[in-house]
């Protein structure tokens, strides 16, 4: 019987328990900036939308 | 805080094909994801839908009879049951695979909130470079994936957020500290939605709730997931030592984009189920659940008030606030974490009641809403007109270039726990002290012996006997540690299994 599989990629030896940073230190929560959107950017893509996107869009039910 | 996980289902479809056969095109996505030819290694044994935590199996569940429906259809397609689920177990602990017409990615397990949100976000990934993948082979940008909850014609697919309790704490009190709590977890954790749905009937455009899934809840408890789905499932497996642990498996949340959302959606439920383990979750019984549920989701003002059984009238947010002050007495000083969380949750629910607009980028109800809000300033158009149901569908289009969200997030307007290194980190590994990372590194370094994987048993072969590891009962993270240490030095999973059984009796 063969076994399976790669999946992705094989890495390489790895640090086994990789540290995550704690919420304060490098990398921790970085709040939204507030301010003004950058309408133009983002209205752009809004207006990319196909109306019709939702209409077209059907799944079966899931869980 | 307990050991956690989320499941999600990603809506799919292709631009090129008006009727698409969503299995299919699950099963290939997955395989897409692959670098060699599929063979099963999912072991299904041990899974039964139908065992209810309120102590009976359930003779049969809503969905048995669609499900028959489809296995008729499924047994005319040139491919096996494995062949259509295409189980895969990923280096890092997560299982990716075809959950019958979704493709789903399940997290490995995580016991951190910056853990859990770098695997989410670490699926999101990997269903779209499964999505790359095959558009190459279609030879286009056809495939789009979302990870949202509804199709906007009465279909819904889930995303469960998954806790590891102690079978100590009786199911009654699971039920009564938990229902309140999830009725109003929506103003945190909604993703939001335009118009409103029922299951499989007419989609009514117009209006802004708080929660895709509110609509799609129709009663207080059950074992179902796809029809007659509960406020509080009750599907008792455990994948684990069924005598020591419940897994509680939450049906009714939203799949999030906004990171704040899903760290606060599991780590507030987190912290109400240590109150209920503690036996201090606050005494909230409301008159009509379901109800009330779909109440306080059609509200976005956030003014709806539902009745409890003593007859008094509470809003979302004040129900909240009860479960917020009760944690807060009771757990502050507990942990870093927890303390983060208490002062996460208490500010959020501050900001809801006097300015939302600062949670812009932290909660996906309100980002959607002000996304929506200004298109329809920009372009005059009314809550009803079709376009708003296509833009919040892409909002949950989880290709960086396509999805509204993920052009918020670029832009800077969206609040961060993890980061694009921490991400392609959780790509590669699990959490160094759960399971699911060693489950990952099992499949890193011993993917060719492994036959099966369950969620609590990895089958390996090998020898006169084939072995397997058990981590029914492997929660203790220096224990996870150590059988981790053991599982990367080993030179076969023969080595590793006899090792780490040999520590294990002595106690090295």
């Amino acid at each position: 019987m063969k076994h399976i599989v790669t999946l992705e990629r094989r890495e390489g030896p790895v640090d086994p328990m990789p540290k995550a940073p704690r919420p304060q230190e490098e990398g921790g929560p970085r709040r939204p900036d507030t301010g003004s959107p950058d309408k133009d950017s983002l209205m752009k893509r809004m207006r990319k939308v196909d109306p019709k996107q939702a209409e077209r869009y059907r799944q079966r039910t899931g869980e | 805080m307990a050991l956690f996980g989320i499941e999600t289902e990603y809506g799919i479809t292709r631009d090129d094909v008006p009727e698409m056969d969503p299995v299919v095109e699950s099963m290939e996505l997955v395989r897409a994801y692959l670098t060699a030819s599929f063979e099963r290694r999912w072991d299904y044994a041990g899974e039964d839908p139908h065992e209810d935590a309120r102590g009976f199996r359930a003779s049969g569940l809503q969905q048995d009879k669609e499900e028959d429906e489809f296995s008729k259809v499924d047994a005319r397609r040139p491919f096996s049951f494995h062949e259509m689920k295409s189980d895969l177990v990923l280096p890092n602990g997560a299982r990716f695979y075809n959950d019958h017409t979704h493709p789903e990615y399940s997290t490995p397990e995580c016991r951190t909130l910056r853990d859990l949100l770098a695997q989410d976000r670490a699926g999101e990934r990997i269903v779209l470079r499964a999505a790359h993948r095959r558009n190459q082979m279609l030879g286009g940008a056809r495939v789009r994936l979302y990870k949202n909850n509804t199709d906007f014609h009465g279909h819904s697919y889930g995303c469960h957020d998954n806790y590891l309790v102690p079978r100590a704490v009786p199911f009654s009190s699971l039920v009564a500290g938990l229902v309140p709590f999830l009725v109003s977890r929506q103003v945190i954790a909604g993703a939001g939605k335009v118009g409103t749905e029922a299951q499989e009937s007419r989609y009514v455009p117009g209006g802004y709730q708080l929660s895709q899934r509110a609509d799609f809840m129709e009663t207080e408890l059950g074992v179902d997931t796809m029809h007659d789905r509960p406020i509080l499932n009750t599907r008792d497996e455990p994948h684990a030592d069924r005598r020591k642990y419940r897994r509680l498996h939450l049906i009714i949340g939203d799949a999030n984009m906004c990171e704040y959302a899903t760290a606060l959606k599991v780590g507030t439920t987190g912290l109400v189920l240590d109150l209920i383990e503690r036996g201090a979750a606050p005494c909230v019984e409301l008159d009509q659940p379901v109800i009330a549920l779909k109440q306080l989701s059609r509200d976005p003002d956030l003014k709806a008030v539902v009745r409890t059984k003593e007859g008094r009238t509470l809003s979302a947010l004040a129900i909240q606030e009860r479960y917020y002050e009760a944690a807060s007495r009771e757990l502050t000083g507990s942990g870093e974490e927890s303390d983060w969380l208490l002062k996460e949750w208490g500010e959020t629910l501050h900001l809801l009641a006097r300015d939302r607009s600062q949670l812009i980028g932290k909660l996906d109800w309100v980002t959607k809403q002000w996304l929506l809000e200004t298109f329809i300033q920009e372009e005059r158009l009314g809550w009803d007109d079709p376009w708003l149901a296509s833009l919040d569908l892409e909002y949950h289009n989880v290709n960086p270039e396509q999805g509204l969200y993920l052009g918020l997030e670029a832009e800077g307007k969206a609040w961060r726990m993890t980061t694009d290194e921490l991400i392609e980190e959780a790509i590669r590994n699990g959490p160094g002290d759960t399971r699911g990372g060693l489950r990952g590194v099992c499949v890193q370094r011993f993917s060719h012996q492994i036959t099966s994987v369950q969620w609590e048993r990895i089958q390996f072969a090998g020898g006169i006997r084939a072995h397997h590891l058990d981590m029914g009962d492997l929660f203790d993270p220096q224990e996870v540690r150590r059988c981790m240490n053991v599982f990367q030095r080993a030179h076969s999973p023969a080595d590793a299994l006899a090792t780490w059984s040999h520590r294990k009796d002595t106690g090295t």
